[in-house]
């Protein structure tokens, strides 16, 4: 039963991404501009374009262009970058870390944040604490990523200039990293100045992708933990002498956290899709500021990598999540 | 929950009424800021002046009389440009929610009402829709079909259909399910005619309140194309290009960032806002 | 009064009165005693307020409701002098709840074990394997088979008998003077409800602890009780041993109350429902129930 969802999971989740295949396919080359002209130095010969389209596969059907981009993909070759002209795949995956370190942070601040401030509102249900509480949550909720971006810059590139407001990690920070997980592979290699330089230029982008999310989990778990207190079983754990904060803690939280879990899903797609203008307003290293970049200069192998890559990046996390929800509600694990 | 909301204080935030019309009233100022940009705004919000560049606002040392909101580096007024730059903003709203929610909704009402192929084409359309990130997919669209309004507004209606498809098409899968539809076909309305007539009113508030909530998506959108140069063309004030430029100055003239800022804040919180208040009056459960 | 008697009861409540918030009253002028070891059934119709009273004790009132006047002693403590945090505490050690309803009494995502052993630990501060020794005991003296397999379950694997069967074990293990049972086998079938019944009482006698029983069945009442107190609007209208009640209701609506019980073992009469006439009168003229109001055997 459980294996059959799966399988058909599986196969959903492949016929979404071959579509998200075809249309940004279809989108890039129907782009005006040659991006071919466009690499060549001015007073290149209609013979040099010629070349350089049958080299890049240009001069091919669009039909025949897909399949023998589509039969790389699936090798694991998504061709070269026209402006960088390195491999696509290398370059996209030295990008990747930056961005999953970034919305792991992002993720993390949202749930820590969102639930404590779900936590204090169903214990102060009914009171002012909890009005004053919807009410934030519900602005905070209306203001996107970008602009919440655009406010912290304002406050701490201006006011309160305590973190910086544009990079990676300090330029001036001397180490060679082997891999692009800069916060891993500081800890890994004990160099805490890398770790605190790398999170205090996270901070800030981090923050403003989670804090929608923060304020959307605050909403939906506050909702389902005052639904949970409610029931027979926090009442007998007051009876057996737990206290309200105890009762949340304990017995409700749990309960409330699976259906909030399937919302959080979704918004973390969301969120990771923030990446690209939140990346590009920090002047952030990763796979957003990149695609940008690629679109602007009409880099079609890079933007269809990158693309792809989000696309199965989202479709892999709905997948985790519908099977989390299953795996950690033990009604259904044992069905 | 009803014990809650008995015994919850009363607050004037909380008052619903107050909830729709304060949001009305900045729209308003901020509609009526776009309609008579030529009479109220102080500059030309295109003239440069590299004498008047990067004055500060009226309340610092150093501003200029006439320029409240001082000027950027090019030493344009950045309240002029803010009035004229409302234009864009509520002009791209109004025109790409409607667009989006025209094209959004019919998908929606046909998946939820015909179901069957129809639904599953439009249902697997969204899946594909929603694996791609908006933003990425927004600068995409306006790069393959170049700047200017008419692509950020196909831009917007391209991608964010999805929003009003879903929510429509839950809801009229509802609706359809309910005895009145029955009753009209008994009584020998056609299917389409069911749809239009029976349906289609009753999904109609939530239309409403998405639509609001598109408006602030749509400024938001062009906003973020602007800031990455794409929108329209870069010497046309919008908030968006005022934000990127500020965003460039920000160590010397922040004021080019902050303005602006607050009028995209704003506009964006008071389109939302009012869009859940008219969700909560029309919804009869709520009620 | 009741307060300066020289025995200390294990409850005594004392001219209790509870009101929603705009003053409509729920429970009027009610007094009741158990003494250690008792078993005291509190019978009445559905919104008679009899649930009120053990929920007063136990200090889990719904939202709005609240006591307007009164006073409730456990083993001669007064509850209302209390700090809220002192009050949840002593209530927690001298008392124990079993639920209405087993589906929904425990936790659907923890597991029986910690949910058996963690007020033990938590609240009354016993060590780990102490509580789990005791969760074990519990288990087995309600016939539970396999314990260890049982605590290592979720609450979805087992039957609403065998639930309920845990519940009075969890209810049981701290040894508390009081333990208030909500009707306890309201929501169970007639075969299973003998056998909770009989288990709850064996319990009872073997610890001595004292049993608020609250029902609505009059038959229950005959089974396990020794002092059976009568509420009808919020009032107590009769409060006597339960066989004197059996045999000679002093009040009309106790008389009805038994005539409508189909038990073969105190009468062979017809079964009659509660006369609606009776009902209607009763609620219309509080004052003709004042009257009526019959108090026997009282302390």
């Amino acid at each position: 039963m459980l294996l059959k969802t799966v399988f058909v999971r599986l196969l959903t989740t492949a016929i979404t991404l071959f579509g998200v295949a075809v249309v940004v396919f279809i989108l890039v080359r129907v782009a005006p501009g040659n991006p071919i002209a466009m690499m060549l130095p001015p007073g290149a010969t209609d013979q040099d374009i010629a070349t350089l389209n049958a080299v890049y596969g240009f001069d091919k059907s669009l039909a025949e262009q897909f399949i023998i981009w589509l039969g790389g993909v699936i090798q694991g070759d998504f061709g070269t970058s026209i402006t960088l002209r390195q491999p696509v795949a290398e370059l996209v995956l030295g990008r990747l870390p930056a961005t999953l370190e970034l919305s792991t942070l992002a993720l993390l601040l949202a749930v820590a944040l969102g639930g404590f401030v779900a936590v204090i509102g169903a214990r102060k249900r009914g009171t002012g604490t909890e009005v004053g509480l919807d009410l934030t949550s519900g602005a905070v909720l209306s203001v996107p990523d970008f602009l919440w971006g655009l406010i912290f810059v304002l406050v701490f590139g201006v006011l309160w200039p305590v973190l910086s407001i544009s990079g990676r990690v300090d330029p001036r920070i001397d180490i060679d990293f082997t891999t692009n997980f800069y916060i891993f592979e500081g800890l890994l290699r004990g160099r805490l100045d890398v770790v605190g330089s790398t999170l205090s230029h996270m901070l800030m982008p981090a923050m403003s992708l989670a804090l929608p999310l923060a304020a959307m989990i605050a909403q939906l778990l506050k909702q389902n933990l005052k639904e949970a207190l409610t029931q027979d079983y926090t009442t007998l754990a007051r009876v057996r002498g737990f206290s309200e904060t105890a009762v949340i803690l304990r017995e409700a939280l749990r309960n409330a956290a699976l259906p909030t879990l399937a919302l959080v899903g979704v918004q973390f797609t969301f969120l990771i899709g923030g990446t690209v203008i939140v990346e590009r307003l920090f002047a952030f290293e990763g796979l957003g500021n990149m695609a940008i970049d690629a679109v602007i200069n009409r880099d079609l192998p890079l933007i269809q990598g990158i693309v792809l890559l989000f696309a199965a990046l989202f479709t892999v996390i709905n997948l985790l999540v519908d099977l989390s929800y299953t795996f950690l509600n033990p009604r259904l694990r044992h069905g | 929950m009803a014990d809650v909301t008995t015994n919850s204080p009363r607050l004037i935030l909380t008052d619903t009424n107050f909830r729709l019309w304060l949001p009305l009233l900045w729209i308003g100022v901020i509609a009526a800021a776009a309609l008579l940009a030529p009479l109220i705004a102080p500059h030309d919000p295109l003239a440069q002046d590299l004498m008047l560049e990067r004055l500060p606002p009226f309340f610092m040392d150093g501003s200029e009389p006439g320029y409240w909101l001082g000027t950027d580096s090019l030493g344009r007024d950045v309240l002029s440009r803010i009035i004229y730059g409302a234009r864009i903003a509520l002009f791209v709203s109004l025109i790409a929610a409607t667009t989006t929610g025209i094209f959004g909704s019919a998908l929606g009402l046909i998946a939820g009402f015909y179901g069957g192929w129809a639904d599953r084409v439009i249902s697997r359309l969204v899946d594909i829709w929603m694996a791609f990130p908006p933003v990425l997919f927004a600068v995409l669209l306006v790069a393959v079909m170049g700047t200017g309004l008419g692509s950020v507004i196909a831009a917007i209606a391209l991608i964010d259909w999805t929003r009003f498809a879903r929510v429509i098409r839950a809801e009229t899968m509802v609706q359809a399910r309910m005895d009145y539809v029955d009753s009209a076909r008994i009584g020998g309305a056609r299917r389409a005619a069911t749809l239009v007539s029976e349906i289609l009113p009753n999904v109609m508030p939530s239309i409403i309140a998405l639509l609001m909530l598109e408006m602030g998506i749509a400024v938001i959108v062009e906003a973020i194309l602007s800031f990455v140069n794409l929108s329209i063309s870069s010497d046309d004030p919008t908030w968006g290009s005022m934000i990127a430029e500020g965003r460039g100055a920000i160590h010397f003239a922040w004021w080019v960032l902050l303005f602006p800022l607050i009028a995209l804040f704003m506009t964006v919180l008071s389109f939302s806002t009012l869009g859940e208040g008219l969700k909560q009056r029309f919804d009869p459960v709520l009620k | 009064m009741t307060s300066t008697t020289a025995h200390t009861h294990t409850l005594d409540i004392i001219n209790l009165n509870i009101a929603l918030p705009r003053g409509q009253r729920l429970l009027r002028n009610v007094s009741l005693q158990l003494e250690p070891g008792e078993v005291r059934a509190l019978v009445g119709e559905s919104g008679a307020g009899k649930s009120m009273i053990g929920k007063a004790v136990l200090g889990i009132l719904p939202h709005k409701i609240k006591m307007t006047e009164g006073e409730i002693l456990l083993e001669g403590a007064h509850l209302n002098a209390m700090t809220p945090a002192t009050r949840r505490r002593t209530v927690a050690k001298m008392s124990a709840l079993i639920p209405q309803d087993p589906l929904t009494a425990l936790n659907p995502v923890r597991k029986i074990g910690p949910q058996i052993t963690d007020p033990l630990i938590r609240i009354h501060g016993w060590s780990h394997q102490r509580a789990l020794a005791r969760a074990r005991e519990l288990l087995d003296r309600v016939h539970i088979r396999a314990p260890d397999r049982v605590m290592h379950s979720y609450p979805h694997e087992l039957s609403g008998g065998m639930r309920q069967r845990i519940l009075i074990a969890a209810a049981f293990a701290p040894s508390p003077r009081l333990i208030v049972a909500d009707e306890p086998t309201t929501a169970l079938d007639v075969t299973v409800q003998k056998q909770i019944l009989r288990l709850i009482r064996e319990l009872q006698r073997e610890t001595g602890t004292a049993v608020l029983f609250v029902t609505h069945d009059m038959g229950v009442v005959a089974k396990i009780s020794q002092k059976v107190t009568v509420l009808f609007a919020g009032r107590v209208i009769e409060d006597a041993a339960t066989h004197t009640v059996f045999e000679n209701p002093a009040h009309p609506y106790t008389q009805a109350l038994i005539a409508a019980t189909p038990t073969p073992n105190v009468s062979a009469r017809p079964f009659q429902p509660v006369p609606s006439a009776l009902i209607a009168e009763l609620h219309r003229d509080t004052v003709a129930a004042d009257a009526l109001f019959a108090q026997r055997g009282r302390r």
